[in-house]
């Protein structure tokens, strides 16, 4: 079931351009967003919620347009990055107390299963917590109002292989559940894990979208890996 | 709205956004321009907009279900709320003043402003001036404050030192009135005051939720 549809978004700065992208996010997906630094991730990221506003395109969640439906659509969904620190000098228990007012679905019991799943400690404040933590401390108040779409920014990238490891495990665990899953990265290793879908972005332009057996049938090569084929699109000046 | 104001509160504000409204007892203060009072609340609530920034508020607050042109009201609501604090601070000290130390010695021979209504319209288009100025200011980019607080100074100081030079003009004396003479000419500019107060931080909340949408997070 399509849960996020995304037609012809475009966004042009005065040096890059993000050129007429279209994808779709489904129920119980893992859609691996990859491309190099600059490609256009964190811009497309930041276009479908609201927080940068594309030249053209259509956004829609749950077959609502995003534009007269933003607020309704956010009790929906979840975003976490990992190179962003919210309010790092504030006690955790203190940011999710103001935090799930919003929320009209927040789950207490969930909320308490995520944090002692997660072993966060209420009484830290987000400057202590490792990278890993911060990133857990993110999905912990996405889990808990239930987001049905999860859109995570380079949740991994600086994280050491054990803690990408056990967040690749959780996210697993939640396509599962029926979570749909909007994962960029450039580590393309965490996709060859977790991934059912990639959509592969060079230079602001979808090379590719589509299913991770058919992007490896139709642009890999014999014995290739994802991060083989993948480096080698990088360096093609033909993709 | 509540929700929001109540985040800004816990969340975003600097303890000195609050610490600050203290400096309303300033008007007690003889010999001093007592005006500068109102200068330093409004340093206080900069300070809970450098916070802001260092906190990634902003787009922490545009990711919640809330309207985008709610996260420019809830800062304006932080805003008036401290400034209000502040003003029913330094408007019950200056009440103190009129009523029960109109004839003390110490502030008759003040050469400096006299707390009256006068001073409060004053203290009012201060306020005014940081919203239209400073908040607006930041709410071009929703990241720089450096130059919208720089030109919030000068034009603070600018209208301290009209209060404090306005009454020495001739004819103008009444503008310094102890107790509760020269009443309609002092309830005229409390007035005023009031009055360029709201048109200030109406006219920028506006001009900040239809500038705010344009900007990219």
């Amino acid at each position: 079931m399509t849960l996020c549809d995304i037609r012809g978004l475009s966004k042009t700065y005065p040096e890059f351009k993000l050129d007429n992208l279209s994808f779709t996010l489904s129920a119980g997906r893992i859609t691996g967003f990859i491309g190099r630094n600059g490609a256009g991730k964190t811009t497309t990221i930041k276009s479908i919620l609201g927080l940068v506003h594309p030249d053209c395109g259509e956004i829609s969640y749950f077959g609502l347009p995003f534009g007269k439906n933003e607020q309704a659509i956010k009790q929906r969904i979840g975003y976490s990055t990992g190179a962003v620190n919210y309010y790092p000098k504030k006690k955790i228990k203190d940011i999710v107390a103001v935090t799930k007012t919003f929320y009209d679905t927040w789950d207490e019991a969930a909320y308490q299963e995520y944090l002692e799943l997660f072993s966060l400690n209420e009484n830290k404040m987000p400057c202590e917590l490792s990278e890993g933590m911060k990133v857990k401390f993110n999905l912990l108040l996405a889990l808990s109002h239930k987001a049905e779409i999860l859109i995570l920014d380079e949740p991994t990238s600086g994280l050491d292989p054990f803690s990408r490891d056990e967040l690749l495990d959780l996210f697993t665990e939640l396509k599962n559940r029926g979570v749909a899953i909007l994962f960029s990265t450039h580590i393309t290793s965490d996709l060859e894990k977790c991934a059912d879908d990639i959509l592969y972005i060079k230079n602001g332009r979808l090379v590719a979208s589509c299913s991770k057996d058919e992007f490896g049938a139709q642009y890999g090569e014999a014995g290739e890996t994802l991060e083989e084929t993948i480096l080698r699109m990088e360096r093609s000046k033909d993709v | 709205m509540k929700k929001l104001l109540q985040k800004e509160l816990k969340l975003s504000a600097s303890v000195l956004s609050y610490l600050f409204i203290a400096f309303g007892l300033m008007a007690f203060i003889p010999g001093y321009p007592i005006l500068v009072g109102s200068f330093f609340v409004c340093l206080g609530m900069f300070q809970s907009f450098q916070c802001t920034r260092e906190a990634n508020d902003i787009t922490y607050t545009a990711l919640l279900p809330v309207a985008k042109s709610d996260v420019v009201r809830a800062k304006y609501a932080f805003c008036i709320f401290i400034e209000l604090c502040y003003f029913v601070l330094t408007a019950a000290v200056t009440l103190i003043r009129m009523v029960f130390l109109s004839d003390a010695a110490v502030y008759r021979q003040n050469a400096l402003m006299n707390a009256n209504f006068t001073y409060l319209a004053f203290v009012l288009v201060i306020l005014g001036l940081f919203n239209i100025i400073f908040v607006g200011g930041f709410f071009k980019t929703a990241y720089k404050f450096g130059k919208p607080f720089v030109m919030f100074i000068v034009a603070a100081f600018l209208v301290v030192g009209l209060g404090e030079t306005l009454f020495h003009i001739p004819g103008l004396s009444a503008q310094n009135a102890f107790g509760f003479t020269h009443m309609g000419l002092q309830a005229g500019m409390l007035a005023a005051g009031i009055a360029l107060y709201v048109a200030m931080t109406v006219v920028s909340q506006n001009r900040s939720v239809r500038n705010f949408e344009k900007i990219d997070l």
